[in-house]
Protein backbone atom coordinates (compact mmCIF):
# COMPACT_ATOMS: atom_id res chain seq x y z
CA UNK A 1 0.00 0.00 0.00
CA UNK A 2 2.87 2.19 0.54
CA UNK A 3 4.22 2.02 -2.58
CA UNK A 4 1.05 2.67 -4.07
CA UNK A 5 1.31 5.75 -2.58
CA UNK A 6 4.85 7.04 -3.25
CA UNK A 7 3.68 6.01 -7.29
CA UNK A 8 1.09 8.43 -6.37
CA UNK A 9 2.94 11.29 -5.35
CA UNK A 10 5.64 10.88 -7.95
CA UNK A 11 3.58 10.75 -10.84
CA UNK A 12 1.46 13.82 -9.60
CA UNK A 13 4.69 15.55 -9.07
CA UNK A 14 6.11 14.95 -12.38
CA UNK A 15 2.62 15.91 -13.40
CA UNK A 16 2.64 18.89 -11.85
CA UNK A 17 6.13 19.87 -12.62
CA UNK A 18 5.07 18.91 -16.26
CA UNK A 19 2.19 21.46 -16.05
CA UNK A 20 4.23 24.42 -14.23
CA UNK A 21 6.72 24.19 -17.57
CA UNK A 22 3.90 24.42 -19.74
CA UNK A 23 2.57 27.63 -17.82
CA UNK A 24 5.95 29.02 -18.18
CA UNK A 25 6.46 28.08 -21.91
CA UNK A 26 2.53 29.84 -22.87
CA UNK A 27 3.62 32.72 -20.37
CA UNK A 28 6.73 33.51 -21.95
CA UNK A 29 5.54 33.44 -25.63
CA UNK A 30 2.96 36.26 -24.27
CA UNK A 31 5.31 37.87 -22.88
CA UNK A 32 8.32 37.97 -25.18
CA UNK A 33 8.00 40.55 -28.14
CA UNK A 34 10.55 39.45 -30.48
CA UNK A 35 10.19 35.50 -32.45
CA UNK A 36 13.75 34.72 -31.16
CA UNK A 37 13.13 35.13 -27.78
CA UNK A 38 9.52 33.90 -28.12
CA UNK A 39 11.26 30.35 -29.64
CA UNK A 40 13.55 29.88 -26.50
CA UNK A 41 10.55 29.65 -24.47
CA UNK A 42 8.08 27.30 -26.21
CA UNK A 43 11.59 24.91 -27.00
CA UNK A 44 11.75 25.18 -23.05
CA UNK A 45 8.01 23.97 -23.07
CA UNK A 46 8.28 20.88 -25.67
CA UNK A 47 11.67 19.48 -24.12
CA UNK A 48 11.61 19.88 -20.32
CA UNK A 49 7.65 19.89 -20.16
CA UNK A 50 6.65 17.38 -22.51
CA UNK A 51 9.27 15.27 -20.51
CA UNK A 52 7.86 15.18 -17.57
CA UNK A 53 4.27 15.30 -18.35
CA UNK A 54 5.21 11.70 -19.86
CA UNK A 55 7.64 10.48 -17.21
CA UNK A 56 4.29 11.03 -14.93
CA UNK A 57 2.66 9.09 -17.33
CA UNK A 58 5.01 6.19 -17.49
CA UNK A 59 5.41 6.10 -13.98
CA UNK A 60 0.88 5.69 -13.30
CA UNK A 61 0.51 3.05 -16.13
CA UNK A 62 3.33 0.91 -15.01
CA UNK A 63 5.17 -1.57 -16.88
CA UNK A 64 3.98 -2.10 -20.23
CA UNK A 65 4.01 -1.63 -23.50
CA UNK A 66 1.85 1.45 -23.78
CA UNK A 67 5.34 3.56 -21.21
CA UNK A 68 7.52 2.26 -24.28
CA UNK A 69 5.25 3.77 -26.63
CA UNK A 70 5.30 7.17 -24.50
CA UNK A 71 9.06 6.63 -24.09
CA UNK A 72 9.12 6.69 -27.64
CA UNK A 73 7.18 9.70 -28.08
CA UNK A 74 9.28 11.62 -26.06
CA UNK A 75 12.41 10.72 -27.58
CA UNK A 76 11.17 11.14 -31.05
CA UNK A 77 9.84 14.87 -29.95
CA UNK A 78 13.80 15.25 -28.09
CA UNK A 79 14.86 14.52 -31.95
CA UNK A 80 12.23 16.78 -33.97
CA UNK A 81 12.28 19.58 -31.60
CA UNK A 82 15.29 20.70 -32.75
CA UNK A 83 15.21 20.32 -35.81
CA UNK A 84 11.58 22.22 -36.35
CA UNK A 85 13.15 24.94 -33.84
CA UNK A 86 16.38 25.75 -36.48
CA UNK A 87 13.82 25.76 -39.11
CA UNK A 88 11.50 28.46 -37.66
CA UNK A 89 14.74 30.34 -36.37
CA UNK A 90 16.11 30.10 -40.32
CA UNK A 91 12.79 31.67 -41.62
CA UNK A 92 12.84 34.42 -39.04
CA UNK A 93 16.21 35.64 -39.43
CA UNK A 94 15.72 35.54 -43.38
CA UNK A 95 12.41 37.15 -43.22
CA UNK A 96 12.79 39.58 -40.48
CA UNK A 97 14.18 42.83 -41.52
CA UNK A 98 14.76 44.29 -38.19
CA UNK A 99 16.69 41.67 -36.74
CA UNK A 100 19.57 43.70 -35.99
CA UNK A 101 18.26 46.41 -33.58
CA UNK A 102 18.82 46.26 -30.00
CA UNK A 103 15.36 46.60 -27.83
CA UNK A 104 15.90 49.40 -26.01
CA UNK A 105 15.88 48.63 -21.94
CA UNK A 106 13.99 50.81 -19.71
CA UNK A 107 15.32 51.11 -16.27
CA UNK A 108 15.12 53.34 -13.32
CA UNK A 109 17.76 55.49 -12.94
CA UNK A 110 19.10 55.65 -9.77
CA UNK A 111 21.31 58.79 -8.61
CA UNK A 112 24.45 58.75 -8.85
CA UNK A 113 25.01 56.55 -11.68
CA UNK A 114 25.08 57.54 -15.27
CA UNK A 115 23.98 54.22 -17.32
CA UNK A 116 21.96 56.10 -20.41
CA UNK A 117 24.87 57.42 -22.02
CA UNK A 118 26.35 53.54 -21.83
CA UNK A 119 23.34 52.29 -23.58
CA UNK A 120 23.07 55.01 -25.92
CA UNK A 121 26.56 54.60 -26.97
CA UNK A 122 25.69 50.34 -27.72
CA UNK A 123 22.94 51.33 -29.57
CA UNK A 124 25.11 53.49 -31.89
CA UNK A 125 27.52 51.11 -32.20
CA UNK A 126 24.82 48.22 -33.28
CA UNK A 127 23.66 50.60 -36.24
CA UNK A 128 26.55 51.25 -38.13
CA UNK A 129 26.61 47.42 -38.25
CA UNK B 1 -15.70 4.35 -16.80
CA UNK B 2 -13.27 7.02 -16.27
CA UNK B 3 -9.88 5.81 -14.14
CA UNK B 4 -10.02 2.24 -14.65
CA UNK B 5 -6.66 2.06 -16.49
CA UNK B 6 -5.13 3.10 -13.32
CA UNK B 7 -3.84 0.59 -10.33
CA UNK B 8 -5.55 0.80 -6.72
CA UNK B 9 -9.19 0.94 -5.64
CA UNK B 10 -11.64 3.67 -3.84
CA UNK B 11 -9.39 6.57 -2.79
CA UNK B 12 -6.26 6.19 -4.87
CA UNK B 13 -8.15 5.85 -8.00
CA UNK B 14 -9.87 9.19 -7.11
CA UNK B 15 -6.70 10.62 -6.67
CA UNK B 16 -5.31 9.55 -9.69
CA UNK B 17 -8.37 10.76 -11.34
CA UNK B 18 -8.66 14.01 -10.11
CA UNK B 19 -4.71 14.74 -11.15
CA UNK B 20 -5.60 14.09 -15.01
CA UNK B 21 -8.73 15.92 -14.64
CA UNK B 22 -6.74 19.04 -13.47
CA UNK B 23 -3.68 18.66 -15.80
CA UNK B 24 -6.64 18.07 -18.93
CA UNK B 25 -8.48 21.36 -17.35
CA UNK B 26 -4.73 23.53 -17.53
CA UNK B 27 -4.03 22.00 -21.01
CA UNK B 28 -7.13 23.18 -22.25
CA UNK B 29 -6.90 27.00 -20.82
CA UNK B 30 -3.32 27.05 -22.39
CA UNK B 31 -4.18 25.76 -25.32
CA UNK B 32 -6.74 28.41 -25.89
CA UNK B 33 -4.16 31.13 -24.52
CA UNK B 34 -1.48 29.97 -27.37
CA UNK B 35 -4.33 29.58 -30.46
CA UNK B 36 -5.73 33.06 -29.20
CA UNK B 37 -1.49 34.40 -29.44
CA UNK B 38 -1.31 32.42 -32.89
CA UNK B 39 -3.57 34.71 -34.04
CA UNK B 40 -2.43 38.10 -32.80
CA UNK B 41 1.09 37.12 -33.81
CA UNK B 42 2.33 39.78 -35.39
CA UNK B 43 4.80 38.00 -37.67
CA UNK B 44 4.41 34.83 -39.11
CA UNK B 45 7.15 32.55 -37.98
CA UNK B 46 5.28 33.88 -34.05
CA UNK B 47 2.48 32.04 -35.59
CA UNK B 48 3.98 28.83 -36.68
CA UNK B 49 6.08 28.62 -32.97
CA UNK B 50 2.62 29.22 -31.29
CA UNK B 51 0.95 26.77 -33.53
CA UNK B 52 3.79 24.20 -33.03
CA UNK B 53 3.11 24.61 -28.99
CA UNK B 54 -0.18 23.99 -29.74
CA UNK B 55 0.24 20.83 -31.28
CA UNK B 56 2.73 20.09 -28.78
CA UNK B 57 0.00 20.02 -25.59
CA UNK B 58 -2.50 18.73 -27.86
CA UNK B 59 -0.36 15.60 -27.78
CA UNK B 60 -0.03 16.17 -23.70
CA UNK B 61 -3.96 15.85 -23.69
CA UNK B 62 -4.24 12.44 -26.03
CA UNK B 63 -1.79 11.08 -24.06
CA UNK B 64 -2.96 12.38 -20.46
CA UNK B 65 -6.44 10.55 -22.37
CA UNK B 66 -5.05 7.30 -23.20
CA UNK B 67 -3.98 7.08 -19.30
CA UNK B 68 -7.84 8.08 -18.19
CA UNK B 69 -10.06 6.21 -20.72
CA UNK B 70 -7.30 3.19 -20.38
CA UNK B 71 -7.34 2.93 -24.39
CA UNK B 72 -4.30 1.63 -25.78
CA UNK B 73 -4.68 3.01 -29.13
CA UNK B 74 -4.53 6.56 -28.43
CA UNK B 75 -0.91 5.89 -27.88
CA UNK B 76 -0.61 5.17 -31.16
CA UNK B 77 -2.43 8.28 -31.88
CA UNK B 78 -0.33 10.44 -29.97
CA UNK B 79 2.99 8.81 -31.96
CA UNK B 80 1.18 10.03 -35.59
CA UNK B 81 0.38 13.38 -34.32
CA UNK B 82 3.69 13.94 -33.50
CA UNK B 83 5.03 13.00 -36.06
CA UNK B 84 2.33 15.05 -38.51
CA UNK B 85 2.87 18.05 -36.22
CA UNK B 86 6.70 18.22 -36.90
CA UNK B 87 6.33 17.45 -40.66
CA UNK B 88 3.64 20.86 -40.77
CA UNK B 89 5.91 22.54 -39.09
CA UNK B 90 8.77 21.64 -41.93
CA UNK B 91 6.38 22.36 -44.27
CA UNK B 92 5.35 25.70 -43.41
CA UNK B 93 8.83 26.95 -42.93
CA UNK B 94 9.92 25.97 -46.78
CA UNK B 95 7.13 27.40 -48.20
CA UNK B 96 7.07 30.79 -46.41
CA UNK B 97 10.76 30.58 -47.18
CA UNK B 98 9.99 30.20 -50.91
CA UNK B 99 7.50 32.89 -50.61
CA UNK B 100 9.76 34.98 -49.18
CA UNK B 101 12.18 35.12 -51.80
CA UNK B 102 9.84 34.47 -54.56
CA UNK B 103 8.18 38.23 -53.50
CA UNK B 104 12.15 39.62 -52.81
CA UNK B 105 13.35 38.46 -56.99
CA UNK B 106 10.16 40.53 -58.14
CA UNK B 107 10.30 43.10 -55.60
CA UNK B 108 14.01 43.78 -57.20
CA UNK B 109 12.84 43.15 -60.68
CA UNK B 110 10.48 45.94 -60.30
CA UNK B 111 12.87 48.28 -59.14
CA UNK B 112 15.32 47.43 -61.68
CA UNK B 113 13.05 48.05 -64.52
CA UNK B 114 12.01 51.73 -62.67
CA UNK B 115 15.57 52.18 -62.33
CA UNK B 116 16.06 51.48 -66.52
CA UNK B 117 12.92 53.66 -67.08
CA UNK B 118 14.00 56.70 -65.48
CA UNK B 119 17.52 56.58 -67.25
CA UNK B 120 16.01 56.53 -70.17
CA UNK B 121 14.19 59.67 -72.26
CA UNK B 122 12.58 57.78 -74.73
CA UNK B 123 8.89 56.99 -74.38
CA UNK B 124 8.06 55.64 -70.88
CA UNK B 125 4.37 54.73 -71.47
CA UNK B 126 5.47 52.07 -74.54
CA UNK B 127 8.37 50.42 -72.84
CA UNK B 128 5.85 50.32 -69.11
CA UNK B 129 3.50 48.59 -71.68
CA UNK B 130 5.45 46.36 -73.32
CA UNK B 131 7.40 45.40 -70.16
CA UNK B 132 3.88 44.28 -68.58
CA UNK B 133 3.29 42.32 -71.93
CA UNK B 134 6.27 40.40 -71.20
CA UNK B 135 5.76 40.10 -67.14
Amino acid sequence: MTWEWIRLIGSGGCLLIGMIFMILAVFGVNRFHRALNRMHAAAMGDTLGILFVFLGLMLMRGWSMDSLKLLLVILFFWIASPVSGHMISRLEVMTDEHLGEMMVIHREKKPGENQESEEKGKEKQHETV
Amino acid sequence: MTGQGIAGTGGLAACYAGLLTGALLVLAVLIIISIIRSVLGPGISDRIIAVNMTGTMIIMMIAILSVFLDENYLVDVCLIYAMISFLGVVVLCKVYTGVFLQRKHMRANLEAIDDNLHHQDTDIVEVVEKEETEL
